[in-house]
């Protein structure tokens, strides 16, 4: 194997469009979380938002609309796990765990008539630079949309959660929806817009991989990605930052163990595959060993059902 | 200008019970009222309707004669009615700042300049940009007194202010509330505690049972008055036959206990040595946090202590764990109702199985004998007079004072010879003081012995035959009660010493 350094840009560019759909989701489900609802429908929303955005395609042949109806699809179906979590007061874990196992199911009904159909090549931005700087070409440049906004995402909920105003009120409702709900802040209204946003940025993580990482419908094709990112949120310790270098980390470990195989390390197979879950787990949990940090960040309502005395 | 607040004719009805039942009532500004009334007497449903909470079924409020509708807690905060709950309204994750700004219209340059304003007006300490969870329970308090005096209200509600706060905290709160009031803010100021009406309040409404029994002005009550009313019967005048005699039986005694802790919360104790006679209560006074826990934890066996001796029934029982204590006939009733004596989640015949006994066959082959514990349970229900009779109730549904009947009758059932308990009255009302009061001397008339550590002056010299002080972890001579004055203790208490 040739280590040039062209070579590590175009692994380094590889690494960093595995972990979009991390990002995407983990991003979405992390807000769903700091307002204190625990939804484990991520791996569900995603398939749904897949499966959508590569049927619209194929329909409309326009990816815009592809792109927006992933991500109102995502948008729906978290919807239906707001109403019952939220209005029907129902347990978040379980709701969740439906959500999930009922997207699983419906986008391979749907998904039937599509297996095989060819994807459509995803527009990439300056693709120019992208081969004529060498390195940093393959890093920074021909990359989809998409990909720039999941690596600006982080940063941006950051800001959110730490500079607004909404983002105040999405933490306070986090911490005590009653305290927030007798300050006058309609807690129900607050999960709900989180529980969808979440949703939304599931259905696109979902386009993401059936639209532009691997361009076709395969059945159960995110691929336990769900779960990854529902992780993610946990032992990032609900920091954006720390999720961005989760997902890096697991998306880089991947690709790298996929390289070590081929290469033919002495090393068990089943421990490369391990490989990234660990690692990210250790990583995460050594950055985010502040327990003061931890209790600050922690959505001290997370998962408990709120209803509004009368 | 001058506020006045009228409530008339407010009900309020759950299932099965009757929280308030056609309450008027009229304040003005520049008086502080009290609204007094035993846990469960609908004063917190009153209050929680005023700050629109909570709708009531029927009845008006009217603030300067407007009548307003109270449908949300924004509506009160609209009609500049602040609200500083029992339970803090705080989010614990956030800063001081970040909860003050959170319902502010303003920009966060202007606001912090207020609140500064307002830290500095009445001596405030309270840094802005710390996480509430750091701060003192004084200290959130004052944060939520912060956040009702920037919308400059015109009415303000304490509910039950001081259960949380030190006697310090306490004095401090009393000057501010009187600054306010001089201000012209009328305050409404929610207790049990008599002395703290008389003390702090101009007059004063008496609820029972939902509805409003009395309104006076204080200067022509008492604290027995008050608490007839708010009791609604004659209370009892207890007081102890002091009962010292000299060749009784050493039942329980105490040598060389020691204890030393790395940890800056805890307290050394030194040198211990006590003892109890049958029949005989013990009492130990002290202001809070001088070893009291510490002591607790080492007489129930929670702490095993080396080289300390303790005899009880002239068996040494200093290395045993609470659980064989109990065996030997001791009975403990720790001060944490909630968290060390009774788990809140539990029904109340799970938390009676808690204390299990070989003797008592709550479990059979490792299988829960349910019949046999419940049986048990109804027995203590009505023994010890808790007011339900429904052992599946689940003991968090239970009130302060029904509660700590609940432990002290599992404790009691077993006809212990030593109960050891700590502060067993701390927030209770005057009607579950004075029961349990009854219950302790009833103890010692059976010739058997207890140990009450205690952080009120009266409970003890009310119910103890000998007292010692703790202080700083170490303990004073012994005293037989009736040469002790509340001054006496009040100069130990603080260190100081006598004769």
């Amino acid at each position: 194997m040739s280590l040039d350094i062209s070579f590590i840009g175009i692994l380094i560019g590889s690494i960093m469009a595995s972990s979009v759909p991390l990002i995407l989701a983990a991003s979405g489900e992390l807000i769903t979380e700091r307002s204190g609802v625990l939804n484990l429908g991520v791996e569900g929303m995603m398939i749904i938002g897949a499966i959508s955005g590569f049927a619209l395609m194929v329909i409309t042949d326009n990816l815009f609309i592809a792109i927006i109806g992933s991500m109102l699809s995502g948008v729906v179906i978290s919807l239906i796990f707001g109403f019952l979590t939220q209005s029907l007061l129902t347990n978040h874990v379980a709701t969740g765990l439906a959500l999930t196992i009922f997207g699983i199911g419906l986008s391979a009904m749907l998904g039937k008539d599509f297996v095989g159909i060819p994807g459509k090549d995803f527009p990439i931005l300056f693709s120019s630079l992208r081969e004529s700087i060498p390195f940093f070409g393959p890093i920074l440049f021909g990359h989809s949309i998409i990909l720039y906004f999941a690596f600006v995402l982080p940063f941006l909920t950051s800001y959110f959660l730490k500079k607004t105003k909404l983002g105040l009120i999405v933490r306070a409702v986090g911490d005590s929806p009653v305290s927030a709900s007798n300050q006058g802040i309609n807690v129900i209204l607050v999960r709900y817009c989180c529980i969808l946003y979440g949703g939304g940025m599931c259905g696109l993580a979902g386009a993401y991989l059936s639209l532009i990482y691997t361009p076709q419908w395969i059945e159960n094709m995110t691929a336990g990605r769900g779960w990854i990112a529902l992780a993610l949120v946990v032992f990032a310790t609900w920091s954006p930052i720390k999720v961005l270098i989760g997902a890096i980390i697991f998306g880089g470990i991947s690709i790298l163990q996929l390289h070590m195989q081929a290469v033919g390390f002495r090393i068990p197979v089943q421990f490369l595959i391990a490989l990234p879950y660990l690692m990210t787990i250790i990583v995460l949990v050594v950055i985010s060993r502040d327990s003061r940090k931890i209790k600050l960040n922690t959505p001290t309502s997370l998962g408990r059902i709120f209803y509004k005395e009368k | 200008m001058a506020t006045d607040l009228r409530i008339s004719n407010i009900s309020k009805i759950y299932p099965g019970c009757v929280a308030n039942d056609n309450v008027s009532l009229q304040f003005k500004s520049g008086k502080i009222y009290a609204l007094l009334g035993e846990n469960g007497a609908g004063k917190s449903t009153l209050v929680k309707i005023l700050s629109g909470v909570i709708n009531p079924d029927n009845g008006e409020v009217f603030l300067n004669e407007k009548n307003l509708k109270l449908s949300s807690p924004l509506d009160a905060k609209k009609n500049k009615i602040g609200m500083v709950f029992q339970h803090f309204n705080l989010f614990e994750t956030l800063s001081v700042f970040e909860n003050l700004s959170i319902d502010a219209t303003e920009d966060n340059k202007s606001l912090r300049v207020r609140i500064n304003k307002i830290l500095k007006k009445y001596n405030f300490n309270i840094d802005l940009d710390v996480p509430v969870l750091n701060l003192s329970a004084g200290q959130k308090q004052k944060v939520e007194i912060i956040r009702c005096l920037l919308r400059s209200p015109k009415v303000l509600i304490m509910d039950e202010p001081t259960s949380v706060l030190t006697e310090q905290e306490t004095e401090e709160l009393f000057i501010s509330l009187k600054k306010f009031c001089d201000e012209g803010i009328l305050i409404i100021y929610i207790t049990h505690k008599l002395k703290e009406v008389l003390s702090l309040c101009d007059e004063v409404a008496v609820m029972r049972k939902g509805k409003v029994v009395s309104v006076s002005q204080t200067q022509n009550e008492k604290v027995e008055t008050l608490a007839n009313k708010m009791v609604g019967q004659k209370l009892a005048k207890i007081k102890k036959k002091i009962n010292i005699s000299k060749n009784k039986d050493e039942i329980f005694k105490v040598k060389h206990l020691n204890f030393y802790s790395d940890d800056p919360f805890e307290t050394n104790l030194v040198n211990l040595n006590f003892s109890v006679k049958k029949g005989e209560c013990l009492g130990i006074a002290g202001i809070s946090g001088n070893g009291q826990n510490e002591l607790f934890q080492i007489l129930s066996g929670e702490i095993i202590t080396p080289n300390t001796s303790i005899i009880f029934r002239n068996k040494e029982i200093a290395k045993l764990n609470p659980k064989q204590r109990r065996e030997y006939l001791m009975a403990f009733s720790p001060e944490d109702r909630i968290s060390q004596a009774a788990v809140p989640e539990l029904k109340i015949y799970e938390n009676v199985a808690l204390n299990n006994f070989k003797s008592s066959n709550f479990f059979e082959k490792g299988l829960v004998n349910e019949r046999k514990i419940k049986e048990h349970s109804k027995k203590i229900l009505s023994d010890f007079s808790v007011n339900t009779d429904n052992v599946e109730l689940k003991s968090q549904f239970l009130s302060g004072g029904n509660l700590q009947k609940l432990i002290l009758g599992r404790e009691l059932i077993t006809a212990p010879e030593l109960l050891i308990c700590y502060n067993p009255t701390w927030g209770l009302d005057v009607g579950a003081i004075n029961y349990i009061h009854e219950t302790l001397i009833k103890i010692n008339d059976q010739e058997k012995s207890t140990i009450l550590i205690s952080t009120d002056t009266e409970e003890l010299l009310k119910l103890s035959d000998r007292i010692a002080v703790i202080y700083k972890g170490k303990l004073s001579n012994i005293m037989p009660s009736d040469e002790v004055t509340p001054e006496k203790l009040g100069i130990l208490m603080g260190g100081g010493s006598i004769d």
